[in-house]
C-alpha cells in the first residue's frame, strides 16, 4: 500500500479507536448513573403517597390522548381500561383519525355518545374536525371522542386531541397500548416533587405486550415475548429505558419521550406548534423542538424519566413490519438531525446542544454508517492480508463481552427494582437475547436503518401510505 | 335478611365489612372489580338490596356501576353507597349527579357505615 | 488436566505481555465484563429466590394478621365499648402464634395495622394504633428515626404520623430543617400532625418554597387529622413572605371556607405576582364573595391573560348577576378564545337576568361564537 492510503487508514483506524472508546465509556457512566437514578427514584417512591395523590384535590388536570386508526378490534376494551384509571382528576380524548372501520361506530354505541356542538379553538392546524361526540351517560363524563378527517400521521391525529385538551398536562399514548392503573399518579408526580426547573415531558418505561395476558385491556400476567423477534426487543427496551434513560435522565439529557407513552407541558407544546405531520418519528422531533424553544426563550427546563414499567406495546413479530419500523426510526432520525442541526455543538442551546444533540449525530446517526464501514474496511483487510488475527479476535471478543454484560446489566437493575415476571425462568430466557443479539438483531437494525438513511436519501415515496398505516400503528414503541 | 353486593378491589375492606354486617342479618357478596360486579349483577338479575362500592378499580369503575344500577330499574332503583380514598369534590357531585344514595371517604367509621346502611335499607 | 490448564495459563500470559497496550487494555476488560456478567446472574438469582421466599412467607402470615386483627380487636364481643380505646388492655395471647420476633414479620405486622387502619378509624382504628403501641411495634420506628440514613428517617416519620404516635418537638425542629428536602418535608407533615402546642409554628418560618407534592401531603393531613386546631389562615396570606405558603393557605381557605379571610385575599389582589394574584382571584370566586366583583371588574384591564380568565370564571361562581353586561361586552368584544369561552361559561353559569341575556346571545351569535354558547350550555360537556 503505498502511503496516502495507509494515512487514511490510520487516521480511520484511530478515529474508530476514539469513536469506539467514548461509546464504551459512555455506556459505563449510564450504567452507574441509572442505578443511582433507580436507587433515587425508589427511595422516593412509595404505593401510599401515590395514594395521597390519588384522593387529593390538588392533583392537577390531565388529558389523555388516544389516538386510534382503524382500531375496531380493540377499541372498546383499551377505552374502557383507560377509564379505570387511578386518577382523581382527568379526561380521555380519542382522536378517531377517519378510520375506514367501524371504530367509530363502536364508540358511539358502547358509550351512549352523541355529537355535541363543541367550541374547538384550532390552537395547532390539523385535517379539519368532523364531530365530537360525548356520552348521555354521566359515568363516562370525562369521555371525548373526535372524528376527523385521517391526516395520515399520529402527529396530526394527537395535534387535534391537543386543541381539544382542558387540562395544561396532557399524556400522549396509543389506543392499542395498554397502560399501567397508577401511569398518571407516576408521571405527574416528577412535576409535582420539582422545585427550580420547568418539567416539559415525562417518560416511564415500556415493554413488549406480545406473550403478556391481557383480559379486557388490563395486564394479568407478565412474560417476556416467547418469539425471539419480540424478545429482543424487550431486552432493548428494558437496556434503552431502564439503563439508558434512566442515566440521561439523571444528567438531564433524555433525548427522547417515547410516543406510547410520555406526559407533555400543553402550553410549551403548542407554542411549539405541536407534532411535526411530516415527520417520520414525531414524538423526538418534537421534544427536540421544545427543548430548543426553552433554551431560545430561557425557560429552565428537565425532561425526567422513571424506571418503573407504565406501558405495554405490541412489538412487530414478523421482519417485515419490525423491518419498515425500524427503517421508519431511522427516517425520522436522518429528518430530525438535519432540520435542527443548527444546535450542534452550539454551547447557548446547553446540554441539548453540546451533549444530546451531537450523541445522537454521532452515537445514533453515524453508528450504523460507522459498522458498514469498519465491515468493509476489516474484510479488504482480510483479504490482502494485514489483519493480525489474534489482536482482531481479542478486540472482537472484548466487544462482545462488554455488550453482553452491558444488557445483562439492564436486566439486573431491572430485577433488582421491580422484580417483573413470574419465574426466574422467564428471567433466564431474557438473559440469554444478549448473547445473540450481537449476530442476529444487531446486523438487522444496522441494515433497516441504512435502508432509512437510503430512503431519507432519495425521498422514496411509494410505500407512503402502506408504511404509514403500519407506522402510527408501531411508532408508538418509539424506543 | 339482606343482601347486599361489595365492590372493593382491595383485600382488607371486605372482610372488614363482611364481619361488620355478618349473617344471617345480611348476605355480603363480594366483587374484586368492575368485570366481576358486572357479571354478579347480571348473574343474580340485580336482586340486591345495596350496593356498597369503591370508585377506582380495575375494568369498569364504581361510576359505571352506580350508573348501571341505577338505570337498571328508574322506578325503585337499588341503593348504592360509595366508600372511596377519592373524595375532591368533582367526584363527591358527580357521584351524586348519577344518584348515589351515600358517600363515605376512606377510612369509614363502621359503626357509621352500619347506620347508614340501616337507613337505606329501611327506606326500601 | 493440570498441565493443559497451566499451558493454557502460560499462552494467556505470553499473549497479555506481547500484545500492544490498545490489546492489553481490551484483555482486562474481558475478565471484567465475564465476571461482571456472571455476578449480575448470581444477584438476579439470589435475589429472585429471596423475593420468592419472602412472597411464600407473606402469603401464609398475611391472612393469619387479618384474622386475628378482625377478630380478636375489631370485632371482638369481649373488647368494652364504653371505655376508651387507649385505656383497654388488648388480648395479646393470640398474636404470640405469629412470628414477630422476626424482624420482617414486625414489618408486615405494621403495615398491615396501617392499612387497616387506612381503611376504618373511630373507635376501631384507635384500638388498633393500640395494638400496634402494646405489641411494642413502635420500638422498630424509634430506632429507624435514630438512623445516620434520611430515608430510614423518612420511613419512621411517615409511620409516626401514620399511627399519630406522639414525638417531641426537640427530635422534630431539627429534622423540619434538614437540608435534605424529602425529610424536611417528611418532619413537617409530622410536625403539623403530632405537634400539642401549635402545628402551624413552621409556617411562619420556612423559607423554601412548598412543592406542590409537599403541599398535596400537607393538605391531606390537616384535613384529615380529627382533632386539630384551624386556625384562621389569613395570618399568614397577609403576612407571610413564602409566596407558596400564601398559595397554600389560599387553597385551605377555599377548603375551611374560611370567609374571615376574605379581606386579607382581597388586599393581595395589589400583590405584584401574577401567580398569586390568580389564586387569590381563583379563591375569591371559589368562596362566591360578592363583593369583591367589583375591586375584580376594575382590575381586569390591567391584568394578564390567565388572571383576566381567573376573573371571569369568579364572576361566574360568585353569581350576583351585577356584571353580566361585563361579561356580555366581554363575549362579543375579546378577541381571545380563552376569553370568551370563559365569559359565555360564566354567563351561562349565572342566574336571573344572565338568562334573558343568553337567550339574546343565542339569537344573534353565529359561527365560533354560537358553538361557544352552545358548547357552555350543553351538560354533556364538563370543561
Amino acid at each position: 500500500m503505498n502511503t496516502i492510503t495507509d494515512a487514511i487508514l490510520r487516521f480511520y483506524e484511530s478515529t474508530i479507536f476514539v469513536y469506539g472508546l467514548v461509546l464504551i465509556l459512555v455506556y459505563a457512566l449510564l450504567a452507574i448513573l441509572s442505578l443511582v437514578a433507580i436507587r433515587k427514584y425508589l427511595s422516593r417512591t412509595s404505593q401510599q403517597q401515590l395514594d395521597a395523590l390519588a384522593g387529593s384535590q390538588l392533583a392537577p388536570g390531565i388529558t389523555i390522548l388516544a389516538p386510534a386508526f382503524n382500531e375496531g378490534l380493540t377499541i372498546i376494551a383499551n377505552v374502557r381500561s383507560l377509564l379505570t384509571i387511578n386518577y382523581p382528576r382527568f379526561e380521555i380524548v380519542i382522536i378517531n383519525d377517519g378510520s375506514t372501520d367501524n371504530t367509530l361506530e363502536q364508540l358511539i354505541q358502547e358509550f351512549d355518545m352523541v355529537a355535541v356542538d363543541f367550541a374547538y379553538n384550532e390552537k395547532i392546524r390539523t385535517q379539519p374536525v368532523r364531530q365530537i361526540f360525548k356520552s348521555r351517560d354521566l359515568a363516562y363524563s370525562n369521555l371525548v371522542v373526535i372524528d376527523k378527517v385521517n391526516g395520515k400521521s399520529k402527529a396530526d391525529a394527537t395535534n387535534a386531541g391537543i386543541n381539544i385538551a382542558s387540562f395544561n398536562y396532557f399524556l400522549c399514548t396509543d389506543v392499542d397500548c395498554v397502560l399501567h392503573k397508577d401511569t398518571l399518579l407516576e408521571l405527574i408526580k416528577p412535576i409535582l416533587q420539582e422545585g427550580k426547573k420547568r418539567l416539559i415531558a415525562i417518560g416511564a418505561t415500556l415493554r413488549i405486550a406480545n406473550s403478556s395476558e391481557f383480559d379486557e385491556g388490563v395486564m394479568t400476567r407478565m412474560r417476556p415475548p416467547k418469539k425471539l423477534l419480540p424478545r429482543f426487543q424487550e431486552v432493548e427496551y428494558i437496556r434503552s429505558f431502564v439503563l439508558g434513560k434512566m442515566g440521561w435522565s439523571y444528567l438531564n439529557c433524555v433525548p427522547n419521550v417515547s410516543g406510547g407513552l410520555g406526559l407533555f407541558d400543553k402550553e410549551i407544546a403548542i407554542k411549539c406548534g405541536g407534532y411535526d405531520h411530516s415527520s417520520f418519528g414525531e414524538d423526538m422531533e418534537l421534544l427536540t423542538r421544545m427543548a430548543i424553544f426553552c433554551k431560545d426563550n430561557r425557560i429552565d427546563y428537565a425532561v425526567r424519566y422513571i424506571p418503573r414499567t407504565l406501558c405495554w406495546t405490541e412489538g412487530p413479530a414478523t421482519l417485515q413490519i419490525f423491518g419498515r419500523q425500524r427503517t421508519r426510526w431511522a427516517r425520522g432520525l436522518a429528518q430530525l438531525i438535519r432540520s435542527h442541526f443548527r444546535v450542534f455543538l452550539r454551547p447557548r442551546y446547553g446540554r441539548f446542544g453540546m451533549i444530546v444533540f451531537p450523541y445522537n449525530f454521532f452515537f445514533e446517526l453515524l453508528a450504523p454508517l460507522i459498522e458498514i464501514s469498519g465491515i468493509i474496511v476489516y474484510i479488504i483487510l482480510a483479504v490482502s492480508g494485514y489483519i493480525n488475527w489474534p489482536y482482531a479476535i481479542m478486540l472482537l471478543i472484548f466487544v462482545y463481552t462488554y455488550a453482553v454484560m452491558i444488557s445483562t446489566l439492564a436486566i439486573l437493575w431491572d430485577q433488582l427494582s421491580f422484580r417483573y415476571y413470574k419465574t426466574v425462568r422467564e428471567v433466564l430466557s431474557l438473559c440469554l437475547m444478549p448473547f445473540l443479539e450481537f449476530l442476529l438483531y444487531h446486523p438487522l437494525i444496522t441494515i433497516f436503518s441504512l435502508r432509512g438513511y437510503f430512503y431519507y436519501l432519495t425521498g422514496k415515496r411509494s410505500t407512503w401510505g402502506n408504511m404509514q398505516r403500519q407506522g402510527f400503528k408501531k411508532a408508538a414503541a418509539k424506543v | 335478611m339482606s343482601k347486599i353486593l361489595l365492590v372493593e378491589d382491595d383485600e382488607v375492606m371486605p372482610k372488614i365489612i363482611s364481619r361488620i354486617l355478618p349473617e344471617p342479618e345480611y348476605q355480603v357478596d363480594i366483587a374484586v372489580n368492575g368485570k366481576e360486579a358486572m357479571q354478579k349483577l347480571e348473574a343474580n338479575n340485580y336482586q340486591y338490596d345495596l350496593i356498597i362500592t369503591d370508585i377506582m378499580m380495575p375494568y369498569a369503575n364504581g361510576f359505571e356501576i352506580l350508573s348501571k344500577v341505577k338505570s337498571h330499574d328508574r322506578e325503585k332503583p337499588i341503593p348504592v353507597i360509595i366508600v372511596s380514598n377519592a373524595g375532591n369534590e368533582d367526584m363527591i357531585m358527580e357521584g351524586f349527579k348519577l344518584g348515589v344514595d351515600d358517600f363515605l371517604k376512606k377510612p369509614i367509621i363502621p359503626a357509621e357505615l352500619i347506620i347508614r346502611v340501616k337507613r337505606l335499607l329501611m327506606k326500601r | 488436566m493440570n498441565t493443559t490448564f497451566s499451558d493454557i495459563w502460560q499462552e494467556i500470559r505470553y499473549f497479555y505481555f506481547n500484545a500492544p497496550l490498545a490489546i492489553q487494555i481490551a484483555m482486562v476488560f474481558i475478565v471484567i465484563a465475564v465476571s461482571a456478567t456472571v455476578i449480575a446472574y448470581l444477584v438476579i438469582l439470589r435475589s429472585r429466590y429471596r423475593s420468592y421466599r419472602r412472597t411464600k412467607q407473606l402469603q401464609k402470615l398475611l391472612p393469619k394478621i387479618d384474622d386475628l386483627l378482625i377478630n380478636e380487636i375489631l370485632a371482638n364481643p369481649d373488647i368494652p365499648q364504653d371505655v376508651h380505646p387507649s385505656k383497654i388492655d388488648l388480648p395479646l395471647a393470640p398474636f404470640e402464634s405469629l412470628p414477630l420476633q422476626k424482624r420482617w414479620a414486625r414489618v408486615a405486622m405494621t403495615e398491615r395495622i396501617i392499612h387497616f387502619r387506612s381503611n376504618v378509624k373511630g373507635n376501631a382504628g384507635a384500638l388498633l394504633r393500640n395494638l400496634y403501641l402494646q405489641l411494642d411495634l413502635d420500638k422498630d420506628a424509634a430506632r429507624r428515626l435514630k438512623s445516620p440514613r434520611w430515608d430510614n428517617k423518612v420511613r419512621a416519620l411517615s409511620e409516626y404520623v401514620s399511627l399519630e404516635l406522639p414525638i417531641s418537638d426537640v427530635t422534630l425542629l431539627p429534622l423540619a430543617n434538614s437540608r435534605n428536602r424529602e425529610l424536611r418535608a417528611a418532619a413537617r407533615q409530622a410536625y403539623i400532625k403530632l405537634s400539642k402546642n401549635e402545628p402551624f409554628k413552621f409556617f411562619d418560618s420556612v423559607t423554601d418554597p412548598l412543592l406542590p407534592w409537599d403541599q398535596v401531603e400537607l393538605f391531606r393531613i390537616i384535613t384529615t387529622t380529627e382533632d386539630i386546631a384551624i386556625p384562621n389562615f389569613a395570618r399568614w396570606i397577609t403576612y407571610s413572605t413564602n409566596k407558596s405558603v400564601i398559595a397554600f393557605c389560599l387553597k385551605l381557605v377555599v377548603h375551611y371556607n374560611q370567609i374571615a379571610a376574605v379581606p386579607a385575599i382581597i388586599k393581595l389582589l395589589d400583590n405584584r405576582d401574577h401567580y398569586l394574584r390568580g389564586d387569590a382571584i381563583n379563591a375569591l370566586g371559589k368562596l362566591r364573595v360578592k363583593e369583591a366583583e367589583d375591586k375584580l371588574v376594575q382590575l381586569y384591564n390591567t391584568q394578564p391573560m390567565f388572571c383576566q380568565v381567573e376573573i371571569l370564571k369568579a364572576l361566574g361562581r360568585t353569581n350576583s348577576g351585577k356584571y353580566v353586561d361585563f361579561l356580555r361586552n366581554e363575549f362579543t368584544h375579546a378577541t381571545e378564545f380563552d376569553l370568551r369561552k370563559a365569559a359565555a361559561r360564566s354567563i351561562a353559569r349565572n342566574s336571573g337576568r344572565a338568562r334573558e341575556v343568553m337567550e339574546e346571545l343565542l339569537a344573534t351569535t353565529t359561527g365560533q361564537d354560537l358553538l361557544i354558547l352552545k358548547h357552555c350550555m350543553n351538560p354533556l360537556i364538563k370543561y
